[in-house]
Order: structure tokens, then C-alpha cells, then sequence
């Protein structure tokens, strides 16, 4: 392919082909400060190529592929390159990864302990954790929480954080601009703007933790808290899962001690600062 | 019970058994496929922990010495439960 | 950069210890185009290989024993479906070599579960995996009276709980195809597994499988159907002396005898088949043919991004594979009805 740039993530190394310069160049700068591994032998390669040959020029139109993809991927405009690769990536990860078990969740950790964050799109867990990485918590990832098969441990995915819609001017308020990727607009999504972590979680992105609390946020109404039952937990965390089914017996091994290990509450909160209010007092009290 | 179906239970090795708090996992090696019951499913299965073929009628028996069965047809409940077994590959007919 | 770095290292694995960073990704996003990622994991196992790529290759053959574990499983559940209906299961392609143990079946990808009943019987096998709860995939009308009326299969049906296709066969290639495979006698002479599972017979599951390559197939997937064949002769043709004598026999009697002929020769030249040559009772030599140039430049158009190469040759096998199945008239009118959905190769 014409551009291309290898990239280092937690534990995966992606090669990232495109038929276009823009994404290319975006990436390279945003991901500026990982670990330079040009020419890497990578796990994943990805590509971003034209839905057809002129696509390449007329209204060019990427289709995200690879190593793995989906045939019926929806194509996506070249303004919008930056969050093509970024999904290009995530979709090698859900499809691919068997090193660990994937869970759909956002984490931060704080004194060699891991909080996990799982919920739906939109639950408010990715700017939960971005906002909880400001604030004297090491962000982990907002996207992809990786559980060691034989630790037990949650180890780092600490990819660009995605932010959408309301949550970009909160956090934009917070970080200074070097940080912050274009503004993506209308996308099937919303508006998306992407966030380049704190240095240092970057470079510990080697660096697990033992999980302490899980969290099920839902952002709309409360402040209210209940527990989990081991049983929902454990249904909620294989839907939450993209390879739980593929990696089989160290899979069912690895989820059903995390599941009776770690406490596990469901939190409703009305804004982000009762949510951080509401983690605090729970991470003093269980975790 | 004339004609009633007999069952044995897959090997000890086919099936890992993780209860939690309010459930009970059931991991089948064969398939790769996790089910989450409730009893009286894992005391079923206990109860035919020998390999042997076991019917509806003497499962109610075992269970009775254990546990209080209570009224109403214990035994075409049972049977009902090793035909769902007998369909995810628990159990099959001997 | 072709597949013909993918083919060197199946056919002798020890060449990879010359590859770079960029050799190795290119040769593993193209064995993972190719669905060929887990059998190239087996034939690499124990060499040495650069600390990237090993958990990679660990992380594949850890799928691929889990894939066969599965595939084994779905044809019990089919063994348990068809038993009471009197319907032995005759397994084809990849979970027969896996359920055989065969080492077609090291790493191989599997998918699907096929299946062989008699075409007379096909209804009742329907009938008896719906009770067990297999579910038609929902298809279109077109589709369907498609695959009813013409193909050599049901149309795919899939199981509602465990969410995995069968596909059920009555012969092994398309009713409308010129050559017409005697599907009766390769059920006759399939050869039990175990429990309740069969399997083709040695010659027969050679001629299935170039039936497969060549009659049937757009060459999608070729390179992995060629080295099925390849390691099916390589096996058999050591466990029996005159295999490849009975093998043309058996191919002449389905009508396949060009297309195990050319797979044949496509297998020796790409990945060192050790064939064997003929002159009596038969005239059989294995070299290239200039017709066979086309399917091996397609059998190698991929890039070392894993991308296919030569569009236009891609589509002139498209179109052959249909040519082949279909007469001319139909194939128009399949043609369009699939265009007009929006259905193009690639």
C-alpha cells in the first residue's frame, strides 16, 4: 500500500496500510510519543482502501479491512480517516486477539489496583475514565480492557481516546490542545474528536494491575447504587466480550474467577462529577 | 416405569462445574459452550455422577435421600430436565 | 510480491529462516487472506522463529485445536439428529480430515459442517435437523429456488443454540455441471470413522476435493483446496502403492479425470506433490500444461498486504465457475438477478 505506519498499542502491533496519505499522517502525529517500531513484525495488519477504484479519487470512500474484516463494513468518508484506522485497529483486536481475555470496558488504575468500567455505548464509561485519568488515576484504556488468561491481572490498551459528542467539550476544557486530535464531524456516531493520554500512561502501557472493583456506569439518572449478582456479572462480561467464545476453556477459567473475585456494583449518575463522587466513596469503602 | 429413557451422564472430563454466588456454570469441553443453571440441574447431574444409565424415576429416588422433594410430578420435571440435557450434550441416552 | 512466498514456506518451512520483518508480515497476512494461517502454524511448529511471530503462530494453532474440538462436535450433534431417521453421516472436507485425524486436518480452517445423504432422502434430512433444532438461514425466494432447483445442496441451515451452519449435500458438485460425479457410489464406498461418522474413501476424497478446486469453485480459496489435495495424495499414496492407478480409475468413473489430472499437476508444481507417472495400463505425466498458467498465476495473485492482485483475471474465473455450472441462458439470468442486488465478485 501507498502509506503506512506500525504501531505499538499495550501488547499488539498493528501495520497500518492506506491508499491515502491523511490518515497516515494524523496517526503518526497523535500517536508521536509511543514506542517507535517502525519495520515491526506486527499481529495485525490493517487496511484502508478504496470501496473501488475510482474511490480513490471521486469522493473517496475507504473500506476498513484486514487480517480480519467484515464483508459488510459500512464505507466511510476520507475526512473521517483518522477514526477509519482507529476502527481498523479495534476490529483486528475484537476479531483477533487471543493473548487475553478482551472485555468491551474502559479501566484506570490507582496504587497498583485496577478499576474496570463496562457498559454499552454511551453508558459514559470512555469519558469516565478520561476524566478519571486526569485526575491522579493512570488510564488504562477506554475502549478495550485486556484480562490476563493465567494473572488474573488487567493489563493496559491505552489507544487515542475516543470522545463523542457532549463529552468533547467537557474534556477539550481539560487537556491542552497538543493532546487533542481534529474534530470529526457527523459521523455515524456524532461528532468524534480523539484524545492522546497523559504521558505517563503512555509509557507504562507495559504495567498491569489486579482488578479491585467493577463498575456497570449508566449516565442519565440518580445518583443511585446497587450490587450485582455474581450470575448478571458474569452474563453481562460474555456479552461485553468479544473472544470469550473463541478462546474457550482458559476463557470460562480466566472470566469465572474475575467474576467471583472482584465486587461488582451498577451506577446511575446524573453528571460527571457525581460519577467521580460516587467512585471515590466506592473505591474507599470495597476496593 | 416400563419404557421409561435412560441416561448417563458425559465423563467427568467433558464438563468443568463453577458455581457462583446465585448460579451454577457449566463449562462442556466438547462444544465449547458455557451454560448457567440453577437447581435442581446441578444436583442432577451429581446424583449421576457414576456413568451409569439412570432414569427419571431412579434420579427421583436418589434425590429424595437427599433433598425434600416437595409434591406435584417430580418425576416428569426430572425427565424434562435430562431431555434439555440430552440436548446440549450434558447427558446422553444410554 | 506474490503467494508464492505462502507456498515456499508450506512446502519447505525452513526457508522462512531467510525472511525479514517485512517477509514476515507480508507471508503472514497472506496465509490469514488465505485461510491457510493455521496450517502454516503447524508446518512451522518447532523451528525457530522470531520472538514477534511465535505468539502468533501459538495463538493459531491454539484456534484451530479448538475449531476441530467444535467441528467434531456439531457432526455428533448431526450423527444424533440423523440416527433415528436410519441416515449414517458421511463428513466431508475439513471436519472429516479432522475427525479422521488426517494431516489435511493440521490447522485447518473448517467452517461449516458438510454433509453427503442420498439425494432421495434429502427432504426427510431436512426435516429430522429442524426437529433438532437447525434453522433455515433466512434467504430470499430467488436464493432459495436457486440452490433447490439447481445446486448440490440444501440451502444453508444453521443451529438456533449453537449458532453454527450445516450444509447438506447430495452430490458433490451443482446438478447443473457438466461433469456428474456418481454421488451413489461414493456414499457405497464411504469408510466408517467412528461411531456413526463417515468419511469418501481415499481416492474419492481427492476427486471431491478437485471437483471442489477446479469444477466447481471461482478459485476462491484455491490455494487451500490445493494443499487439502496435497497432503490427501502425499498421505494416501504412502499407505498405498498403486493409489494413484485407482485414483485416475475412480476419477474417469465420476467424469473428473481433467480436473484431478490438472490438480494434480498444479499440486506437483506448486508444492512438490510426489506423484506418480504412468505409462501402462494408463498415460499419465505430470507436466505443466499452457492452460495451466492462468490458474496458477490466479492461484498466487495476492499481495503481501494480503490484498488479491490481477482484478481482471479474478473476475474471468468468476464468471468461468458459473460457466461451468450453469448453461449459458441461465447463467444470464443469474448473473442479473444477482446484479441487480448488488452482488459483485469481490
Amino acid at each position: 500500500m501507498r502509506h503506512s505506519l506500525t504501531l505499538r498499542i499495550g501488547p499488539a502491533t498493528f501495520r497500518i496500510g492506506s491508499a491515502w496519505a491523511q490518515p497516515i499522517d494524523q496517526l503518526a502525529r497523535l500517536y508521536a510519543d509511543y514506542p517507535d517500531v517502525d519495520g515491526a513484525i506486527a499481529d495485525f495488519t490493517v487496511r484502508l482502501q478504496p470501496t473501488s477504484a475510482v474511490r480513490r479519487w471521486v469522493r473517496p470512500s475507504i473500506f476498513i479491512t484486514g487480517d480480519h474484516g467484515l464483508a459488510d463494513a459500512a464505507p466511510m468518508s476520507l475526512a473521517h480517516g483518522l477514526l477509519a484506522a482507529e476502527m481498523g485497529m479495534n476490529l483486528q483486536m475484537a476479531l483477533g486477539w487471543r493473548r487475553h481475555l478482551l472485555l468491551h470496558a474502559s479501566s484506570v488504575e490507582k496504587d497498583g489496583r485496577v478499576l474496570v468500567m463496562t457498559g454499552e455505548s454511551g453508558s459514559g464509561k470512555s469519558t469516565l475514565a478520561a476524566q478519571l485519568g486526569e485526575r491522579g488515576w493512570r488510564l488504562m484504556g477506554d475502549e478495550f480492557a485486556l484480562l490476563d488468561l493465567d494473572s488474573g491481572a488487567i493489563l493496559p490498551f491505552p489507544r487515542l481516546v475516543s470522545l463523542k459528542n457532549k463529552a468533547i467539550d467537557v474534556i477539550a476544557g481539560e487537556v491542552p490542545a497538543a493532546r487533542m486530535g481534529p474534530l470529526l464531524g457527523a459521523t455515524a456516531k456524532g461528532d468524534i474528536r480523539h484524545m492522546v493520554p497523559r504521558a505517563d500512561a503512555v509509557a507504562r502501557m507495559g504495567e498491569g494491575g489486579m482488578p479491585a472493583l467493577l463498575l456497570f456506569p449508566r449516565f442519565g439518572s440518580g445518583p443511585a447504587e446497587r450490587p450485582v449478582g455474581q450470575g448478571e456479572v458474569f452474563m453481562r462480561l460474555t456479552q461485553a466480550s468479544t473472544n470469550y467464545v473463541a478462546l474457550g476453556e482458559p476463557g470460562f477459567a480466566a472470566l469465572t474467577r474475575f467474576v467471583a473475585q472482584v465486587p461488582a456494583r451498577a451506577i446511575d449518575f446524573p453528571s460527571g462529577e457525581a460519577a467521580i463522587a460516587m467512585v471515590d466513596r466506592l473505591w474507599s469503602e470495597i476496593a | 416405569m416400563v419404557g421409561e429413557e435412560f441416561y448417563r451422564r458425559e465423563g467427568a472430563e467433558a464438563i468443568i462445574v463453577r458455581p457462583l454466588d446465585d448460579i451454577v456454570l457449566l463449562y462442556h469441553r466438547p462444544s465449547g459452550q458455557t451454560h448457567m443453571v440453577i437447581s435442581p440441574v446441578p444436583e442432577i447431574l451429581d446424583t449421576m455422577a457414576d456413568g451409569l444409565p439412570a432414569s427419571a424415576t431412579m434420579l427421583r429416588d436418589r434425590l429424595a435421600l437427599l433433598y425434600d422433594l416437595g409434591e406435584g410430578d417430580v418425576v416428569g420435571e426430572i425427565g424434562q430436565h435430562l431431555a434439555y440435557l440430552d440436548r446440549i450434550g450434558l447427558v446422553r441416552p444410554a | 510480491m506474490s503467494a508464492a512466498l505462502l507456498v515456499m514456506a508450506l512446502r519447505d518451512p525452513a526457508t522462512t529462516a531467510a525472511l525479514d520483518a517485512t517477509g514476515w508480515n507480508s507471508l503472514i497476512a497472506m496465509a490469514r487472506a488465505e485461510r491457510l494461517i493455521g496450517t502454516l502454524a503447524f508446518r512451522l511448529e518447532g523451528l525457530g522463529v522470531p520472538d514477534a511471530v511465535r505468539p502468533i503462530l501459538a495463538d493459531t494453532r491454539d484456534d484451530a485445536a479448538r475449531e476441530a474440538r467444535q467441528a467434531i462436535w456439531e457432526a455428533d450433534r448431526a450423527r444424533a439428529a440423523l440416527a433415528p431417521i436410519g441416515l449414517p453421516v458421511i463428513l466431508l472436507k475439513g471436519t472429516a480430515y479432522a475427525a479422521a485425524g488426517l494431516p489435511a486436518g493440521r490447522g485447518r480452517f473448517i467452517g461449516d459442517l458438510d454433509i453427503l445423504v442420498p439425494r432421495d432422502r434429502i427432504d426427510a434430512a431436512a426435516d429430522a435437523l429442524v426437529a433438532a433444532g437447525w434453522e433455515w438461514v433466512k434467504e430470499d425466494p430467488y436464493d432459495d429456488a436457486y440452490y433447490r432447483q439447481w445446486m448440490h445442496e440444501l440451502p444453508p441451515m444453521i443451529h438456533a443454540e449453537r449458532d453454527r451452519m450445516i450444509d447438506v449435500h447430495h452430490t458433490v458438485l451443482p446438478l447443473t455441471a457438466r461433469p456428474t460425479p456418481d454421488a451413489a457410489a461414493m456414499m457405497a464406498d464411504a469408510v466408517l470413522i467412528t461411531d456413526g461418522l463417515y468419511m469418501l474413501c481415499a481416492e474419492d476424497r481427492v476427486c471431491h476435493a478437485a471437483a471442489h478446486l477446479l469444477a466447481d469453485g471461482d478459485l476462491q480459496g484455491g490455494l487451500r483446496n490445493l494443499w487439502d489435495i496435497h497432503c490427501l495424495c502425499e498421505e494416501s499414496s504412502e499407505r498405498q502403492d498403486d493409489f494413484y492407478l485407482c485414483l485416475f480409475e475412480k476419477a474417469a468413473h465420476h467424469q473428473l479425470t481433467a480436473a484431478v489430472w490438472r490438480a494434480l499437476r498444479l499440486s506437483h508444481h506448486l508444492f512438490d506433490t510426489e506423484v506418480k507417472a504412468y505409462h501402462v495400463p494408463i498415460e499419465v505425466d505430470y507436466k505443466l500444461r499452457w492452460s495451466d498458467r492462468a490458474f496458477i498465476s490466479r492461484l498466487l495473485a495476492r499481495n503481501g498486504w494480503g490484498q488479491e492482485t490481477r482484478k481482471a483475471l479474478v473476475f474471468a474465473f468468476f464468471v468461468r465457475s458459473h460457466w461451468l455450472r450453469m448453461p449459458p441462458l441461465m447463467l444470464a439470468r443469474h448473473l442479473l438477478t444477482k446484479w441487480r442486488k448488488g452482488h459483485r465478485p469481490q
